[in-house]
Protein backbone atom coordinates (compact mmCIF):
# COMPACT_ATOMS: atom_id res chain seq x y z
CA UNK A 1 0.00 0.00 0.00
CA UNK A 2 1.63 3.40 -1.22
CA UNK A 3 0.57 6.95 -1.49
CA UNK A 4 -1.24 6.49 -5.58
CA UNK A 5 -2.36 8.75 -8.01
CA UNK A 6 -5.96 8.19 -9.40
CA UNK A 7 -5.21 6.38 -13.10
CA UNK A 8 -3.04 3.89 -11.15
CA UNK A 9 -5.36 3.14 -8.62
CA UNK A 10 -7.74 2.24 -11.44
CA UNK A 11 -5.20 0.39 -13.48
CA UNK A 12 -4.41 -1.68 -10.67
CA UNK A 13 -8.02 -2.40 -9.80
CA UNK A 14 -8.70 -3.77 -13.76
CA UNK A 15 -11.21 -0.58 -14.02
CA UNK A 16 -9.06 0.60 -16.99
CA UNK A 17 -6.68 -0.59 -19.23
CA UNK A 18 -2.66 0.77 -19.36
CA UNK A 19 -4.22 1.64 -23.24
CA UNK A 20 -7.01 3.55 -21.89
CA UNK A 21 -4.53 5.71 -19.31
CA UNK A 22 -2.30 6.16 -22.54
CA UNK A 23 -5.01 7.79 -24.36
CA UNK A 24 -6.71 9.40 -21.67
CA UNK A 25 -2.57 11.27 -21.09
CA UNK A 26 -2.54 12.37 -24.61
CA UNK A 27 -5.58 14.01 -24.34
CA UNK A 28 -4.87 16.20 -20.95
CA UNK A 29 -1.23 16.74 -22.95
CA UNK A 30 -3.05 18.08 -25.90
CA UNK A 31 -5.59 19.97 -23.36
CA UNK A 32 -3.75 21.12 -20.26
CA UNK A 33 -1.42 23.71 -21.77
CA UNK A 34 2.01 24.85 -19.75
CA UNK A 35 2.34 28.48 -18.90
CA UNK A 36 4.17 29.35 -22.35
CA UNK A 37 1.67 27.60 -24.66
CA UNK A 38 -1.09 28.93 -23.02
CA UNK A 39 0.00 32.60 -23.18
CA UNK A 40 1.22 32.01 -26.92
CA UNK A 41 -2.48 30.51 -27.21
CA UNK A 42 -3.99 33.60 -26.24
CA UNK A 43 -1.66 35.89 -28.11
CA UNK A 44 0.17 37.81 -25.57
CA UNK A 45 3.54 36.53 -26.34
CA UNK A 46 5.61 34.78 -29.75
CA UNK A 47 7.72 32.08 -30.00
CA UNK A 48 10.90 34.85 -29.62
CA UNK A 49 9.52 35.56 -26.33
CA UNK A 50 9.52 31.71 -24.98
CA UNK A 51 12.84 31.39 -26.52
CA UNK A 52 13.95 34.68 -24.54
CA UNK A 53 12.31 33.19 -21.54
CA UNK A 54 14.02 29.89 -21.75
CA UNK A 55 17.03 31.25 -22.45
CA UNK A 56 17.01 33.45 -19.16
CA UNK A 57 15.80 30.52 -17.26
CA UNK A 58 18.97 29.09 -17.74
CA UNK A 59 20.99 31.73 -15.64
CA UNK A 60 18.18 32.06 -13.42
CA UNK A 61 15.69 29.50 -11.23
CA UNK A 62 12.67 30.87 -11.70
CA UNK A 63 9.01 30.09 -12.99
CA UNK A 64 8.11 30.73 -16.76
CA UNK A 65 5.02 33.27 -15.85
CA UNK A 66 7.50 35.51 -13.29
CA UNK A 67 10.26 35.28 -15.69
CA UNK A 68 8.08 36.76 -17.96
CA UNK A 69 7.65 39.36 -15.80
CA UNK A 70 10.89 40.09 -14.78
CA UNK A 71 11.49 40.60 -18.61
CA UNK A 72 8.85 42.72 -19.27
CA UNK A 73 7.23 40.26 -21.20
CA UNK A 74 4.05 40.34 -19.53
CA UNK A 75 2.36 42.55 -17.17
CA UNK A 76 0.92 41.30 -14.06
CA UNK A 77 -2.44 41.53 -15.24
CA UNK A 78 -1.57 39.21 -18.02
CA UNK A 79 0.21 36.97 -15.78
CA UNK A 80 -3.02 36.49 -14.38
CA UNK A 81 -5.18 35.77 -16.69
CA UNK A 82 -3.06 33.17 -18.63
CA UNK A 83 -3.25 31.33 -14.47
CA UNK A 84 -6.85 31.86 -14.82
CA UNK A 85 -7.34 30.26 -18.38
CA UNK A 86 -4.74 27.31 -17.59
CA UNK A 87 -7.15 26.72 -14.35
CA UNK A 88 -10.74 26.94 -15.93
CA UNK A 89 -9.25 24.62 -19.13
CA UNK A 90 -7.68 21.92 -16.89
CA UNK A 91 -8.74 18.37 -17.89
CA UNK A 92 -8.39 16.29 -14.83
CA UNK A 93 -7.37 12.54 -15.66
CA UNK A 94 -11.27 11.31 -14.55
CA UNK A 95 -12.54 13.16 -16.89
CA UNK A 96 -10.66 12.30 -19.62
CA UNK A 97 -10.96 8.93 -18.90
CA UNK A 98 -14.48 9.84 -19.66
CA UNK A 99 -13.86 11.59 -22.43
CA UNK A 100 -11.92 8.78 -24.09
CA UNK A 101 -14.41 5.89 -22.86
CA UNK A 102 -12.19 4.26 -20.57
CA UNK A 103 -14.81 4.89 -17.93
CA UNK A 104 -18.54 5.37 -17.89
CA UNK A 105 -19.07 9.16 -16.77
CA UNK A 106 -21.88 7.74 -14.37
CA UNK A 107 -19.29 5.44 -13.06
CA UNK A 108 -16.82 8.29 -12.25
CA UNK A 109 -17.95 9.79 -8.60
CA UNK A 110 -17.76 5.78 -7.53
CA UNK A 111 -14.80 5.54 -8.36
CA UNK A 112 -13.54 9.06 -6.99
CA UNK A 113 -15.01 7.81 -3.66
CA UNK A 114 -13.18 4.35 -3.77
CA UNK A 115 -9.69 5.81 -4.62
CA UNK A 116 -10.33 8.71 -1.59
CA UNK A 117 -11.36 5.67 0.66
CA UNK A 118 -7.78 3.78 -0.56
CA UNK A 119 -5.88 6.31 0.09
CA UNK A 120 -7.27 8.10 3.21
CA UNK A 121 -4.85 6.18 5.35
CA UNK A 122 -2.31 8.71 3.79
CA UNK A 123 -3.86 11.84 4.71
CA UNK A 124 -1.82 14.54 5.67
CA UNK A 125 -1.66 14.63 9.72
CA UNK A 126 -1.01 18.48 10.76
CA UNK A 127 2.70 18.50 11.98
CA UNK A 128 3.63 22.22 13.86
CA UNK A 129 6.60 23.20 11.61
CA UNK A 130 8.62 26.42 13.33
CA UNK A 131 7.42 29.88 11.91
CA UNK A 132 9.11 31.40 9.25
CA UNK A 133 10.41 27.86 7.74
CA UNK A 134 9.97 28.33 3.88
CA UNK A 135 7.65 25.31 2.29
CA UNK A 136 6.22 24.37 5.99
CA UNK A 137 3.03 22.05 4.48
CA UNK A 138 5.87 19.95 2.21
CA UNK A 139 8.00 19.67 5.71
CA UNK A 140 4.33 18.27 7.16
CA UNK A 141 3.80 16.22 4.54
CA UNK A 142 7.26 14.57 5.21
CA UNK A 143 7.37 14.13 8.69
CA UNK A 144 3.72 12.67 8.77
CA UNK A 145 4.22 10.15 5.92
CA UNK A 146 8.00 9.29 7.57
CA UNK A 147 6.13 8.40 10.99
CA UNK A 148 3.10 6.65 8.76
CA UNK A 149 6.15 4.54 7.49
CA UNK A 150 8.02 3.71 10.93
CA UNK A 151 4.56 2.88 11.68
CA UNK A 152 3.10 0.57 9.05
CA UNK A 153 6.44 -0.66 7.62
CA UNK A 154 8.80 -1.20 10.24
CA UNK A 155 5.95 -1.42 12.65
CA UNK A 156 7.75 0.80 15.49
CA UNK A 157 6.10 1.83 18.41
CA UNK A 158 7.26 5.80 19.03
CA UNK A 159 5.60 9.04 19.82
CA UNK A 160 6.15 12.07 17.76
CA UNK A 161 8.14 14.22 19.16
CA UNK A 162 8.36 18.10 18.64
CA UNK A 163 9.86 19.51 15.85
CA UNK A 164 12.56 22.05 16.30
CA UNK A 165 15.17 24.20 14.21
CA UNK A 166 18.48 22.52 14.57
CA UNK A 167 22.20 23.93 13.43
CA UNK A 168 23.43 20.53 13.13
CA UNK A 169 22.83 16.68 13.58
CA UNK A 170 24.57 14.58 15.64
CA UNK A 171 26.39 11.24 14.83
CA UNK A 172 24.24 7.84 15.17
CA UNK A 173 24.30 4.11 14.46
CA UNK A 174 23.25 4.97 10.57
CA UNK A 175 22.50 8.06 8.68
CA UNK A 176 21.30 8.09 5.08
CA UNK A 177 20.12 11.23 3.08
CA UNK A 178 18.34 11.68 0.33
CA UNK A 179 18.64 14.85 -2.06
CA UNK A 180 15.68 16.39 -2.94
CA UNK A 181 15.49 19.18 -5.92
CA UNK A 182 12.49 20.61 -7.35
CA UNK A 183 10.86 23.51 -6.09
CA UNK A 184 12.78 23.49 -3.27
CA UNK A 185 16.31 21.98 -2.80
CA UNK A 186 16.68 20.21 0.16
CA UNK A 187 18.43 16.56 1.67
CA UNK A 188 16.32 14.41 3.48
CA UNK A 189 17.77 12.83 6.88
CA UNK A 190 17.11 9.45 8.46
CA UNK A 191 19.57 8.70 11.56
CA UNK A 192 19.09 5.37 13.60
CA UNK A 193 20.46 3.77 16.34
CA UNK A 194 21.01 -0.16 15.88
CA UNK A 195 18.36 -1.64 17.47
CA UNK A 196 15.85 0.29 15.17
CA UNK A 197 18.18 -0.33 12.60
CA UNK A 198 17.74 -4.22 12.44
CA UNK A 199 14.13 -3.83 13.22
CA UNK A 200 13.88 -1.87 9.47
CA UNK A 201 15.99 -4.53 7.94
CA UNK A 202 13.41 -7.23 9.21
CA UNK A 203 10.18 -5.60 8.25
CA UNK A 204 12.57 -4.96 4.65
CA UNK A 205 14.29 -8.36 4.25
CA UNK A 206 10.76 -10.19 5.71
CA UNK A 207 12.86 -11.84 7.96
CA UNK A 208 12.62 -12.59 11.61
CA UNK A 209 16.61 -12.71 12.76
CA UNK A 210 19.20 -10.36 11.18
CA UNK A 211 21.67 -11.58 13.19
CA UNK A 212 24.12 -12.94 10.69
CA UNK A 213 23.28 -10.36 8.00
CA UNK A 214 26.80 -8.08 7.05
CA UNK A 215 26.24 -4.59 8.32
CA UNK A 216 26.31 -3.56 4.41
CA UNK A 217 22.50 -5.46 4.31
CA UNK A 218 21.71 -3.97 6.80
CA UNK A 219 22.60 -0.47 6.41
CA UNK A 220 20.87 -0.63 3.09
CA UNK A 221 17.20 -1.49 4.66
CA UNK A 222 17.19 1.60 6.21
CA UNK A 223 18.11 3.11 2.63
CA UNK A 224 15.28 1.17 1.54
CA UNK A 225 12.84 2.83 4.31
CA UNK A 226 14.17 5.88 3.43
CA UNK A 227 13.62 5.47 -0.73
CA UNK A 228 10.25 3.93 0.30
CA UNK A 229 9.55 7.17 2.46
CA UNK A 230 10.79 9.85 0.08
CA UNK A 231 9.49 8.13 -2.75
CA UNK A 232 5.83 8.53 -1.18
CA UNK A 233 6.42 11.81 0.00
CA UNK A 234 7.52 12.69 -3.71
CA UNK A 235 4.15 11.48 -4.92
CA UNK A 236 1.93 12.98 -1.94
CA UNK A 237 3.89 16.78 -2.85
CA UNK A 238 3.39 16.21 -6.62
CA UNK A 239 -0.32 15.80 -6.04
CA UNK A 240 -0.36 19.04 -3.88
CA UNK A 241 1.23 21.07 -6.83
CA UNK A 242 4.93 21.05 -5.89
CA UNK A 243 7.53 19.45 -8.40
CA UNK A 244 10.11 17.17 -7.28
CA UNK A 245 12.80 14.71 -8.12
CA UNK A 246 14.74 12.72 -5.42
CA UNK A 247 18.64 11.11 -6.29
CA UNK A 248 19.17 7.75 -5.56
CA UNK A 249 20.24 7.44 -1.40
CA UNK A 250 23.46 8.04 0.26
CA UNK A 251 25.06 6.91 3.48
CA UNK A 252 26.42 10.08 5.40
CA UNK A 253 29.92 9.59 7.65
CA UNK A 254 30.02 12.98 8.60
CA UNK A 255 27.87 14.52 11.65
CA UNK A 256 25.82 17.48 9.41
CA UNK A 257 25.21 21.21 10.03
CA UNK A 258 22.97 23.50 8.57
CA UNK A 259 23.45 24.73 5.34
CA UNK A 260 24.93 28.45 5.71
CA UNK A 261 21.85 29.73 3.39
CA UNK A 262 18.92 27.99 4.87
CA UNK A 263 17.80 26.31 7.83
CA UNK A 264 17.39 22.96 9.41
CA UNK A 265 14.62 20.82 11.31
CA UNK A 266 14.68 18.09 13.34
CA UNK A 267 11.74 15.12 13.97
CA UNK A 268 12.71 12.95 17.07
CA UNK A 269 11.18 9.55 17.29
CA UNK A 270 10.69 8.94 20.63
CA UNK A 271 10.64 4.81 21.53
CA UNK A 272 11.79 3.10 24.94
CA UNK A 273 15.79 3.19 24.04
CA UNK A 274 16.38 4.06 20.42
CA UNK A 275 17.27 7.26 18.90
CA UNK A 276 15.25 7.59 15.69
CA UNK A 277 15.54 11.18 14.20
CA UNK A 278 14.14 12.55 11.02
CA UNK A 279 16.21 15.54 9.56
CA UNK A 280 15.53 17.90 6.91
CA UNK A 281 18.31 20.23 5.83
CA UNK A 282 16.80 23.27 3.67
CA UNK A 283 18.78 24.96 1.15
CA UNK A 284 17.49 28.51 0.74
CA UNK A 285 15.96 29.45 -3.18
CA UNK B 1 32.80 1.51 -10.00
CA UNK B 2 32.95 -3.14 -9.57
CA UNK B 3 30.65 -4.81 -11.28
CA UNK B 4 27.64 -6.16 -9.19
CA UNK B 5 25.72 -8.36 -11.50
CA UNK B 6 25.15 -11.75 -10.08
CA UNK B 7 23.91 -14.56 -11.93
CA UNK B 8 21.51 -17.60 -10.97
CA UNK B 9 21.56 -21.70 -12.63
CA UNK B 10 18.14 -22.06 -14.34
CA UNK B 11 16.09 -24.47 -12.59
CA UNK B 12 13.90 -26.92 -14.12
CA UNK B 13 10.77 -27.91 -12.42
CA UNK B 14 9.58 -31.51 -11.55
CA UNK B 15 6.89 -30.98 -14.65
CA UNK B 16 10.13 -30.52 -17.23
CA UNK B 17 8.02 -26.73 -17.67
CA UNK B 18 10.67 -24.60 -17.66
CA UNK B 19 9.81 -21.44 -15.24
CA UNK B 20 9.63 -17.87 -16.97
CA UNK B 21 13.29 -16.06 -16.47
CA UNK B 22 13.38 -13.06 -14.19
CA UNK B 23 16.34 -10.45 -14.00
CA UNK B 24 16.47 -8.01 -11.01
CA UNK B 25 17.10 -4.56 -11.33
CA UNK B 26 17.64 -2.52 -8.20
CA UNK B 27 20.58 -0.57 -6.34
CA UNK B 28 19.48 -1.98 -2.97
CA UNK B 29 20.40 -5.20 -2.20
CA UNK B 30 17.50 -5.63 0.70
CA UNK B 31 14.90 -5.19 -2.64
CA UNK B 32 17.01 -7.12 -4.57
CA UNK B 33 16.71 -10.13 -1.82
CA UNK B 34 13.22 -9.73 -1.46
CA UNK B 35 12.20 -10.24 -4.60
CA UNK B 36 14.30 -13.04 -5.40
CA UNK B 37 12.63 -14.65 -2.15
CA UNK B 38 9.29 -13.75 -3.72
CA UNK B 39 10.41 -15.09 -6.76
CA UNK B 40 12.22 -18.16 -5.87
CA UNK B 41 9.13 -19.65 -3.58
CA UNK B 42 6.71 -18.96 -6.89
CA UNK B 43 6.17 -22.03 -8.99
CA UNK B 44 6.25 -20.01 -12.21
CA UNK B 45 9.31 -17.87 -12.19
CA UNK B 46 12.90 -17.87 -11.30
CA UNK B 47 15.20 -15.38 -10.78
CA UNK B 48 18.34 -15.40 -13.52
CA UNK B 49 20.51 -13.06 -12.74
CA UNK B 50 20.63 -9.23 -10.27
CA UNK B 51 22.04 -6.06 -11.28
CA UNK B 52 22.06 -3.10 -9.48
CA UNK B 53 22.16 0.10 -12.34
CA UNK B 54 20.64 0.32 -15.51
CA UNK B 55 23.71 0.12 -17.29
CA UNK B 56 24.78 -3.27 -16.03
CA UNK B 57 21.03 -4.24 -16.79
CA UNK B 58 21.46 -3.70 -20.42
CA UNK B 59 24.23 -5.77 -20.35
CA UNK B 60 23.04 -8.79 -19.03
CA UNK B 61 19.98 -8.42 -20.43
CA UNK B 62 21.49 -8.91 -24.22
CA UNK B 63 23.61 -11.60 -22.81
CA UNK B 64 21.01 -13.73 -20.85
CA UNK B 65 17.47 -12.75 -23.03
CA UNK B 66 15.42 -12.92 -19.83
CA UNK B 67 11.68 -13.64 -19.90
CA UNK B 68 11.02 -10.32 -17.76
CA UNK B 69 13.04 -7.52 -16.11
CA UNK B 70 12.09 -6.03 -12.73
CA UNK B 71 13.50 -2.64 -12.73
CA UNK B 72 13.73 0.59 -9.92
CA UNK B 73 13.84 3.58 -11.24
CA UNK B 74 15.75 5.56 -8.69
CA UNK B 75 19.43 4.35 -9.25
CA UNK B 76 22.67 5.43 -9.55
CA UNK B 77 24.74 5.50 -12.68
CA UNK B 78 21.65 4.81 -15.12
CA UNK B 79 18.30 5.61 -13.84
CA UNK B 80 15.51 2.88 -14.28
CA UNK B 81 13.53 5.20 -16.99
CA UNK B 82 16.85 5.57 -19.23
CA UNK B 83 17.84 1.83 -19.12
CA UNK B 84 13.85 1.16 -19.80
CA UNK B 85 13.88 3.33 -23.10
CA UNK B 86 17.25 1.58 -23.85
CA UNK B 87 16.80 -1.54 -23.38
CA UNK B 88 13.48 -1.42 -25.50
CA UNK B 89 15.36 0.38 -28.40
CA UNK B 90 17.26 -2.62 -28.51
CA UNK B 91 14.26 -5.26 -28.21
CA UNK B 92 10.79 -3.92 -28.51
CA UNK B 93 9.60 -7.10 -27.02
CA UNK B 94 11.23 -6.95 -23.88
CA UNK B 95 8.83 -7.36 -20.74
CA UNK B 96 9.89 -4.56 -18.42
CA UNK B 97 8.26 -4.30 -14.87
CA UNK B 98 9.44 -1.19 -12.82
CA UNK B 99 8.93 -1.91 -9.53
CA UNK B 100 9.34 1.81 -7.59
CA UNK B 101 8.58 3.94 -4.25
CA UNK B 102 7.96 6.61 -7.15
CA UNK B 103 4.87 4.59 -8.92
CA UNK B 104 2.61 7.26 -7.13
CA UNK B 105 4.10 9.78 -9.22
CA UNK B 106 1.68 10.27 -11.79
CA UNK B 107 4.25 11.77 -14.58
CA UNK B 108 6.93 8.54 -13.45
CA UNK B 109 4.04 6.21 -13.60
CA UNK B 110 2.63 7.68 -17.21
CA UNK B 111 6.06 8.07 -18.58
CA UNK B 112 7.26 4.50 -17.61
CA UNK B 113 3.96 3.31 -19.60
CA UNK B 114 4.51 5.31 -22.45
CA UNK B 115 7.84 4.31 -22.64
CA UNK B 116 6.67 0.72 -22.66
CA UNK B 117 6.48 -0.53 -19.40
CA UNK B 118 4.48 -3.50 -18.84
CA UNK B 119 3.44 -2.53 -15.71
CA UNK B 120 4.30 -0.25 -12.41
CA UNK B 121 4.56 -2.14 -9.43
CA UNK B 122 4.56 1.32 -5.66
CA UNK B 123 7.05 0.43 -2.47
CA UNK B 124 6.22 -1.04 -0.35
CA UNK B 125 4.64 -4.00 -2.25
CA UNK B 126 3.66 -7.37 -0.66
CA UNK B 127 3.90 -10.72 -2.44
CA UNK B 128 0.77 -10.96 -3.91
CA UNK B 129 1.29 -7.52 -6.42
CA UNK B 130 4.18 -8.78 -7.50
CA UNK B 131 2.96 -11.87 -8.69
CA UNK B 132 -0.33 -10.67 -9.46
CA UNK B 133 1.53 -8.67 -12.39
CA UNK B 134 4.31 -11.16 -13.44
CA UNK B 135 1.60 -13.39 -14.02
CA UNK B 136 -0.30 -10.89 -15.91
CA UNK B 137 2.45 -11.11 -18.54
Amino acid sequence: MAVKFFGQYLIEKGVVSREGLLKAVALQDSVNLKFGDMARSMGLITDADIDRVHDAQKTKDQHFGEMCLSLGILTKEQMQQVLARQKVTHLYIGEALVKVNAIRDEDLARHLAAFKADQAPYAVEAVAIPKGVPHAYLWEIAADLSYKMFSRVVNLTFRRGACTSITSMDRNDVVVAMQMHGTVEARYVLSVSAGVRDQIARAILKEQDVSKEPREVLVDAVMELMNIACGNIVAKAVQMGYAIEIAPPVIVAAPLAAPASGCALLFPLHTAEERVEVGIFIEKK
Amino acid sequence: MKDSVRLFVPYRSGEGKMKKKVIIVDDSIAVARQLEKIIAESDEFEVLAQARNGAEAIKLYQGKKPDIVCMDMNMPLMDGLTALRTLLALDRSAKVVMITSLGGVGDKYTEALKLGARDVISKPFQPEDVLRVLRAL
